[in-house]
């Protein structure tokens, strides 16, 4: 998969998350009169959108990197972190709405037309950016928390400035509220995608195999090369590869592989090596596989 | 037949006397403000005796509240949980005063033209309204001025600095040309925006010497302020209800005179009253008994139903055990997610199965693409162009150069030669080896011949190609 399909990958699975959320809150909006408060209900609908959300991104380094067994541990931590993102960003957004509204919006009109939709905008940025996260807290990265945050605000705040407006300008559309949620849960995937790649210190791609053509960006500081499904880059179908064979670290505008222990055997450019700086269109074999590292 | 005539005179006079003596109420401004941070709504309720005074000694028992989002099926309030009387002596309160400032406004009551300065109402209603102004001493009080006549005119925003207030209405002045009609309900609205930046309880008294007499009707020139078109009562109306303010229309002038019929629409349905002055001691008396009513208000917060609505309907009823008063009205409600869709139909519940199978689906898609036949990629074709970018391994031989006649040729690049390289089969053991007489490398080694392997990285002068074996090889071997 090239970093091109990897993006539409992202913003596709995104607007799926959309999809599955918008008539799951339908429901909730019937429903609201059984809530004891807005604020319970507002926190519930918050937590619900982020745990459809985050679950359906949660899946998608499972899903684009061909490894199964990540996807539902993926779904399951998407899911917990979105709930905790809908939870924390609708009361952000209520903190803002409180705080607007005591000091800045005295007038109905303007809570009504600015104050709201900034609120809302800021509630929805905020699950946004903890959606963005899922995969970072995943693989307890730093450098992918780091992408989740930049992607999922900046998708987060054009989604749901997007979301607002389509129900403001087409109020009689009934389906403009699902409209803006998929639109929303593609521009988060969408900017994830964009910003994994700028953030990535260059791509390892797989050169033959039935994986040939996936690329994979470095993004984290350390990714683990083997056939265990725990590796950031599983080689399942490959011959000769330990369970944890190598190890990428990223140092500065550098990345060194190195061998994880004795008895593996790496390659670069055809010469066995225990640790080595990579450099541009350097051909790395491990096992049967072999990666061609690049940046563009 | 006996009982009726002589219970009929008896029941008329019991009904008439309640009316002459009965109280009433009024919800003279819905606060909702907080209805999205607390779910609190807050009534101003006014509550006056049959000549006008303020009730003081009302209790929280004496009233109910009730809210529909149809008007029809009222249902109790979860919870009252304030109920304050006098608090806007303490709170204070912000006054827009909006004085008519029409050409018939430098006429005497009388309605007629004179030049003598004290004479004419505007002098009369100066003179009132800085009676009342220096009447003011609490100082969370806000009061502004306004003018209008065909156009809005601010004259000091509101504020507690009242001295300034006071000296802003020296600089009024009698309007000319098209500036001398009548612009209410277009001034009404205007007037709103002066309190966007307050909070609390707001009040606009108008005085008014006659009816709505927009410019456009008589000029036929488009007003600055206010276009080509007629603002309608209506549009007042939603204004001040939007706001929560409530309008109090002082009608001076002679009682013959003709009044706008529309300005005590507004004044009710904003939770304002409308008040006649006819001469100066009525004028000064009017302002100070507005003052009066507003400061003596209860103020009841309750929490807010949770039914989804754009509007809410909300119902006071109070009774004080001999007789019962019941008062509508309405506040724009909607929550932070907006209201449910009208026919949702559960059905639409598909849809999450439907992401979930497209997700499902899209884990057993294979992004990449896996060529059958053993063929040559180029994954990086530098400065060259080239005749194709997948060279296909078919034949014995295959040749890559800059020849025309070679399999994959190469332009632009001077230190490819016509016949660069070969590609070999071998049916032996069915390999690819790679031959030439021009420099090359395979995974960045320096090579003239190499038996290729699946992956290989073939580099001629800067452009990168690799080597796939293809599937139908590999499931041979």
């Amino acid at each position: 998969m090239t970093t091109f399909i990897r993006k539409l990958v992202y913003g596709f699975i995104g607007l799926l998350g959309g999809l599955a959320a918008w008539p799951v809150a339908e429901v909730l909006l019937q429903v609201q009169s059984s809530f004891p408060s807005f604020l319970v209900f507002t926190v519930s609908v918050g937590a619900v959108f982020g745990a459809i959300m985050g679950a359906f991104l949660g899946s998608s380094e499972g899903i684009m990197l061909s490894i199964k067994p990540r996807i539902v541990p993926g779904i399951v931590t998407g899911a917990a972190v979105g709930v905790v993102g809908g939870i924390v960003g609708f009361l952000i957004g209520q903190g803002v709405l409180l705080f607007i509204s005591e000091i800045v919006f005295h007038s109905n009109r303007s809570l009504r037309s600015i104050g709201i939709p900034i609120s809302r905008v800021v509630s929805w940025s905020f699950l946004g950016m903890f959606i963005g996260m899922v995969e970072g807290v995943r693989a307890l990265s730093w450098a992918k928390i780091k992408v989740g945050l930049l992607g999922g605000i900046i998708g987060g705040v054009l989604g749901s400035i997007l979301l607002e407006f389509l129900r403001t300008w087409y109020p009689d559309f009934i389906f403009a509220r699902l409209a803006g949620l998929m639109v929303f849960g593609m521009l988060i995937g969408a900017f994830y995608g964009l910003f994994e790649k700028r953030m990535s210190q260059g791509i390892l791609r797989l050169l033959n195999g039935k994986l040939k053509g996936k690329e994979y960006l470095l993004v984290q500081r350390k990714i683990k090369i083997g056939s265990s499904a725990k590796m950031d880059i599983q080689l399942s179908g490959y011959r000769d590869i330990a369970e944890n064979h190598a190890l990428l670290m990223r140092k500065r505008d550098e990345v060194t592989i190195k061998c994880s222990d004795v008895k593996s055997r790496v390659l670069v450019n055809e010469m066995k090596i225990d640790e080595h700086v990579l450099r541009f269109e350097d051909v790395v074999q491990i096992g049967s596989a072999k990666f061609l590292f690049y940046y563009k | 037949m006996t009982l009726k005539k002589i219970l009929l005179p008896w029941m008329l006079i019991v009904l008439f006397t309640a009316s002459c003596f009965a109280d009433s109420i009024r919800i003279s401004q819905v606060d909702s403000s907080s209805l999205l941070l607390n779910q609190n709504i807050k009534l101003y309720i006014s509550a006056t005796d049959d000549s006008g005074e303020p009730l003081t000694e009302l209790e929280q028992s004496d009233f109910k509240i009730f809210e529909s989002i149809n008007q029809k099926l009222f249902k109790t309030v979860p919870e009252i949980t304030g109920f304050r009387s006098g608090v806007n002596y303490t709170d204070g309160v912000n006054f827009l005063l909006l004085i008519d400032n029409s050409e018939s406004m430098y006429w005497t009551l009388e309605g007629k033209k004179t030049e003598i300065e004290a004479d004419r109402r505007i002098t009369i209603a100066r003179q009132a309204v800085k009676s009342f102004l220096s009447s003011m001493k609490n100082p969370n009080d806000n009061v502004g001025i306004a003018l209008y006549n065909s156009y809005f005119t601010l004259l000091s925003k509101p504020s507690n600095e009242l001295k300034t207030v006071i000296t802003s209405l020296d600089s009024i002045k009698r309007p000319t040309g098209d500036a001398i009609y009548s612009e209410i309900y277009g001034s009404v609205k205007l007037a709103v925006k002066e309190f966007d930046l307050f909070k609390g309880r707001k009040a606009i008294i108008i005085l008014s010497d006659g009816v709505n007499n927009p410019s456009y009707s008589h000029t036929n020139k488009i007003n600055q302020q206010f276009g080509a078109k007629n603002v309608s009562y209506q549009e007042s109306i939603q204004e001040l209800q939007l706001e929560g303010i409530s309008l109090y229309v002082v009608y001076f002038g002679m009682k013959s005179d003709k009044k706008d019929r529309h300005l005590k629409t507004i004044a009710e349905q904003s939770g304002g009253m409308t008040f006649d002055a006819y001469n100066q001691n009525q004028l000064n008396r009017v302002y100070p008994q507005i003052m009066d009513q507003i400061q003596k208000e209860y103020i009841i917060t309750y929490k807010a139903t949770m039914e989804p609505a754009d509007r809410k309907y909300v119902k006071v009823d109070y009774s004080d055990g001999s007789q019962k008063r019941s008062v509508t009205r309405y506040y724009i409600s909607s929550s932070v997610f907006g209201n449910p869709i009208k026919g949702f139909n559960p059905l639409q519940l598909i849809l999450v199965l439907l992401a979930i199978c497209l997700l499902w689906l899209l884990s057993r898609m294979r992004f990449e693409k896996q060529r059958k036949k053993p063929s040559i990629e180029v994954l990086n074709a530098g400065a060259g162009k080239l005749s194709t970018q997948v060279l296909t391994l078919g034949g014995e031989q295959t040749v890559i150069g800059s020849s025309p006649s070679a399999d994959m040729t190469i332009a632009g690049l001077p230190a490819v030669e016509e016949n660069h390289a070969t590609v070999v089969f071998n049916p032996k053991d069915n390999t690819y080896a790679l031959k030439g007489s021009g420099k090359m490398m395979v995974n960045n080694q320096v090579v003239s011949t190499k038996v290729l392997e699946p992956g290989d990285l073939i580099n001629i002068d800067g452009m990168t190609m690799i080597f796939d074996e293809g599937s139908e090889t590999e499931n041979n071997k």
